[in-house]
């Protein structure tokens, strides 16, 4: 067994534990598997720690000159596209690519929320962009494919596992 | 086995580490440059008590000082001086602050020498004690009939030139500062330093 088809079997293992854990879960585990929930929690809290600083600069935030100003619009829009990465989970690469862009700049007008918010943003985004997500129709179907090692695809465009 | 449609959520490690990798070089590139400059955006201090700071000479543009209620490190509203300059440059900058190391009575001393010239723009200071030789140009001091404390009397230079200062500070801010050869150090003090209280 070559190393691809030891990660693929690894992968279909995780999928098959995963599928069987969602067949009776609650409404909660079944909503946050549906989207980068981590990824969207983090971003949030990151811009809370980005937001630490302008919120206590607030009085000399308009000040000509003054970058307090862009700490609170890039600490402000991670909050936003921290939430949009649970409802609209489609665009769930954007999202992430935007939350990491905005972490690292927030270090001009927040000191990145002391630097521990721009990492917690970059790992945020990290895992948006890595999200994916697939449909498993009949389990027992990938459990065939898999044993007569037929060659398994998945589909990026429609996110489905396929024989 | 039960079937049925469920969707499922998972994280693809390559692009994971990819995205992360990327994220991670980009915020060191940003922090290198800006060590490489010797710049940090948008510096507070503030909210950890009375801190020092001497200085040899230092040169400012459109200087104001205005009366201050402020934050310091033991109480919410203390009487104090607000400092403002558009520009300065300092030479010979030493920030001082001592702390009782935390369940010991053991003090410590931590400073930051600035051995070049340290560039300030957006320099906004609240102070509670000063002496120094100051010399203005353009000085107006100004009073006006208002309720508003922080407008009552205000002073303001187009220049301002301050020598041999040792100012205890509350609050410092900088929209932007650069240090040339900065040095942090730690030391042992038998006892903290106590002025003008």
């Amino acid at each position: 067994m070559n190393f691809r088809e030891k990660r693929r079997r690894k992968q279909l293992e995780k999928l098959k534990r995963k599928y069987e854990r969602l067949q009776n879960a609650g409404k909660f585990q079944k909503w946050k598997n549906e989207r980068p929930f981590w990824g969207g929690l983090l971003a949030i809290l990151a811009a809370i720690l980005i937001l630490y600083i302008p919120i206590h600069l607030y009085a000399i935030a308009f000040i000509p000159g003054s970058l307090v100003f862009v700490g609170f619009l890039f600490g402000g829009l991670i909050f936003i596209v921290g939430f949009l990465a649970w409802f609209y989970p489609q665009f769930s690469t954007i999202i992430g690519i935007v939350i990491i862009f905005l972490s690292v700049l927030s270090i001009m007008g927040a000191l990145g929320g002391f630097l521990i918010g721009s990492i917690l943003g970059i790992i945020a985004g990290a895992i948006c962009v890595g999200w994916e997500k697939t449909e498993i129709h009949d389990l027992d179907l990938l459990d065939d494919n898999f044993k007569d090692k037929k060659v398994i695809v998945h589909d990026s465009s429609s996110n489905t596992f396929q024989a | 086995m039960e079937k049925g449609k469920v969707a499922i959520g998972y994280i693809v490690k390559e692009k994971f580490y990819l995205a992360l990798f990327s994220g991670l070089f980009a915020f060191l590139l940003l922090i290198g440059t800006f060590g490489f400059t010797g710049t940090a955006f948008a510096l507070p201090l503030g909210g950890i008590g009375d801190f020092f700071v001497e200085f040899e000479e230092l040169e400012g543009a459109n200087f104001q000082l205005l009366p201050h209620v402020g934050e310091t490190g033991e109480t919410d509203a203390a009487p104090m001086v607000r400092n403002k300059m558009d520009r300065a440059t300092i030479k010979g900058l030493h920030i001082y602050k001592d702390l009782q190391m935390p369940g010991t009575n053991q003090w410590v001393r931590f400073h930051v020498w600035v051995e070049g010239t340290a560039t300030i723009n957006g320099l906004i200071q609240d102070a509670r004690f000063i002496s120094a030789n100051l010399s203005f140009e353009e000085l107006h001091v100004r009073e006006k009939n208002t309720p508003n404390y922080s407008e009552n009397w205000t002073q303001d230079a187009k220049t301002i030139k301050i020598t041999d200062a040792k100012i205890i500070t509350d609050y410092l801010f900088q929209s932007a500062v650069s240090l040339e050869g900065a040095k942090i150090s730690v030391e042992y003090i038998d006892e903290p330093e106590i002025i003008g209280d």
